[in-house]
């Protein structure tokens, strides 16, 4: 137990950010190399403090966060870029700039705009 | 024929509860000269947000998923379910039901026992209630600790003292303090809106469509999420269980009520069961998606009797239960539902499964653990036979992903399921339930009447 984490999910233009950071080789390739993505360590009290900020966050089966507004994900990302790591370092970071993310996330509670795909 | 051949049970109570008046006329005279009250949402009682409308419950009441329960509950009956979960008929059922309303109110309207009350839905006439006895919720919050348990009372199963941040604890603390008791009658039938118009079988209806289709063994899935292939598996695998052959049919059976922030929209839910027999994935032959409307109270355990009430009376001869079964944060073990189906939960009334006491279920249930992506294997992989390390999502996980637009990948969820999200996505501005579908779903409900 204790152990947390969160998913930074690696699309096509994420993937150009990311070169050159040594992070390539953490990435993590699930459900047959469909999906790409990496792992951020989220301590004990990192997680608390996600859950006490964000009302929507839950924690799932496996200990992963989820549930937190996009704004925050974002902000993970641009983190683990910056920060060219995957340690907790990179939450406390983002935690930083909570009032601007919940600033966001008051935005994107009302509206998320769709992708654009093809329906029946 | 085999002696292993499974029939299907009879309703809880032994016969279906039909409490709704179709003739209009006969309606009319029902309600002359009765004193009427519209129906209130019931609100949270600190952020004054719905949290429940009753309407359901008279609807599930008087279309019999409930049987034998036939109205809003007397004292004696609440107390007796809150000790043994019973009814005073002697049949089991986990919650206490009642009409509350508040003290203005009920002196506003000058009823008690004898009296019809006609209850107005969306400004119509839409139920009576006959008032057998009027009593007092003198405190809520213990009713509502009651109604769900503590770690000291229930040490089997509940892990954390219950409190505001558990929805069900709220609706129950949040009740009005006068209940008029009786039975509800529905006056008026209500005509559910798109996309749901497709999904409503009643019990009466849902075990002549089994009969339509030659369904004898039917088992049924709990939903209240967007289906993701593990829940795929899920429902296929366990359909196996069957007698001499596997289940015939697969029910799905939605709960649709007051929602929380972050949900998938119940029109998603119900499209997005319905996609999976669209895409051949389950045919649709085999496979059902049906709604109940209820205010879900997360009782895990409680709610899985709930659960296997309103499925044996749909006519339902299995219900799977999995991992913390309707369940919100961590009040109950994990596994509470299937330790109730499998030894009983002494402290709730049960010192043996509800299938092994008197005046029990007769729905066997099926406890299942858990479907997910296996590499080795190369495929979705039982968690109790694959030996291999396997690639498990979670549905926070998957909406993560889909909040981030990245569609998942067809091993996760199918992509008919995925657009039926995108298209009520692009409907509601939001992928999941925000602000504005919570408040607007219980102002518009999922009905609409019309004049009686
Ligand atoms: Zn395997």
């Amino acid at each position: 137990m204790g152990e947390y984490f969160m998913v930074v999910l690696l699309d096509d233009h994420r993937m150009a950010k990311i070169r050159g950071t040594g992070l390539e080789e953490h990435i993590k390739y699930m459900f047959g190399g469909e999906l790409r993505l990496l792992e951020v360590k989220v301590t004990e009290e990192l997680k608390d403090r996600i859950l006490q900020e964000f009302d929507t966050a839950r924690v799932d089966s496996r200990g992963a966060i989820t549930d937190v507004p996009v704004a925050f994900m974002r902000e993970l990302f641009n983190q683990v870029v910056e920060k060219k790591s995957l340690g907790p370092e990179v939450v406390e970071a983002v935690l930083e700039k909570v009032d601007e993310i919940k600033k966001a996330a008051e935005k994107e509670s009302e509206y998320l705009p769709p992708p654009e795909i093809e329906e029946e | 024929m085999s002696r292993f051949l499974i029939q299907r049970p009879l309703p809880h109570g032994g016969r279906l509860v039909e409490r709704v008046v179709t003739d209009k006329e006969a309606a009319k005279k029902m309600i002359k000269g009765c004193p009427s009250y519209d129906i209130k949402p019931t609100l949270h009682y600190e952020t004054g947000v719905p949290v429940r409308n009753v309407y359901r419950e008279i609807m599930s009441i008087c279309y019999g998923f409930f049987s034998p329960v036939e109205g809003s509950m007397k004292q004696a009956e609440v107390e007796r379910i809150l000790k043994e979960r019973r009814l005073l008929n002697e049949w089991i059922f986990p919650y206490p039901l009642v009409f509350d309303i508040s003290e203005e109110d009920y002196k506003q309207l000058g009823v008690g026992p004898g009296d019809r009350l006609v209850l107005n839905l969306k400004g119509k006439p839409f139920a009576i209630l006959d008032i057998e006895e009027v009593w007092r919720i003198d405190n809520p919050e213990e009713l509502a600790h009651l109604t769900f348990g503590t770690p000291e009372r229930n040490p089997e199963v509940v892990r954390e003292p219950f409190n505001k941040k558990h929805p069900g604890w709220v609706i129950y603390r949040s009740l009005q303090p006068v209940v008029l008791a009786g039975k509800y009658t529905i006056i008026n039938e209500p005509k559910f809106r798109p996309p749901f118009d497709r999904f409503w079988y009643p019990p009466r209806k849902s075990r002549e469509e089994f009969d339509k289709r030659g369904w004898r063994t039917v088992i049924n899935h709990q939903t209240r999420n967007v289906p993701h292939v593990g829940h795929e598996f899920l429902m296929k695998c366990a359909a196996f269980t069957g007698d001499v052959e596997p289940c015939h049919g697969i029910l799905v059976n939605a709960v649709i009520g007051v929602k929380r922030r972050g949900d998938y929209p119940d029109e998603a839910i119900v499209e997005g069961h319905e996609a999976v027999n669209k895409g051949g994935y389950i045919k649709p032959e085999r496979h059902l998606p049906t709604i109940v409307l209820w205010d879900m109270r997360y009782g895990n355990p409680l709610e899985s009797l709930l659960h296997g009430i309103i499925r044996q009376n749909m006519g339902c001869t299995h219900h799977m239960f999995g991992r913390d079964h309707a369940a919100v944060g961590e009040y109950y073990d994990k596994w509470a539902t299937q330790i109730l189906w499998t030894k009983g939960i002494p402290s709730y009334g049960f010192p043996a499964p509800p299938t092994d006491v008197p005046y029990g279920l007769d729905i066997r249930p099926q406890n299942m653990r858990e479907f997910s992506y296996c590499p080795t294997c190369k495929e979705m992989a039982y968690s109790e036979t694959c030996g291999h390390k396997r690639e498990k999502l979670s549905g926070s996980f998957l909406r993560g992903m889909v909040a981030e637009g990245v569609q998942p990948p067809t091993i996760i969820m199918r992509p008919e399921v995925y657009k039926v999200i995108v298209k009520w996505w692009k409907h509601f501005g939001y992928p999941f339930c925000n602000e504005k579908y919570v408040v607007n779903k219980e102002k518009e409900l999922e009905v609409d009447l019309e004049d009686l």
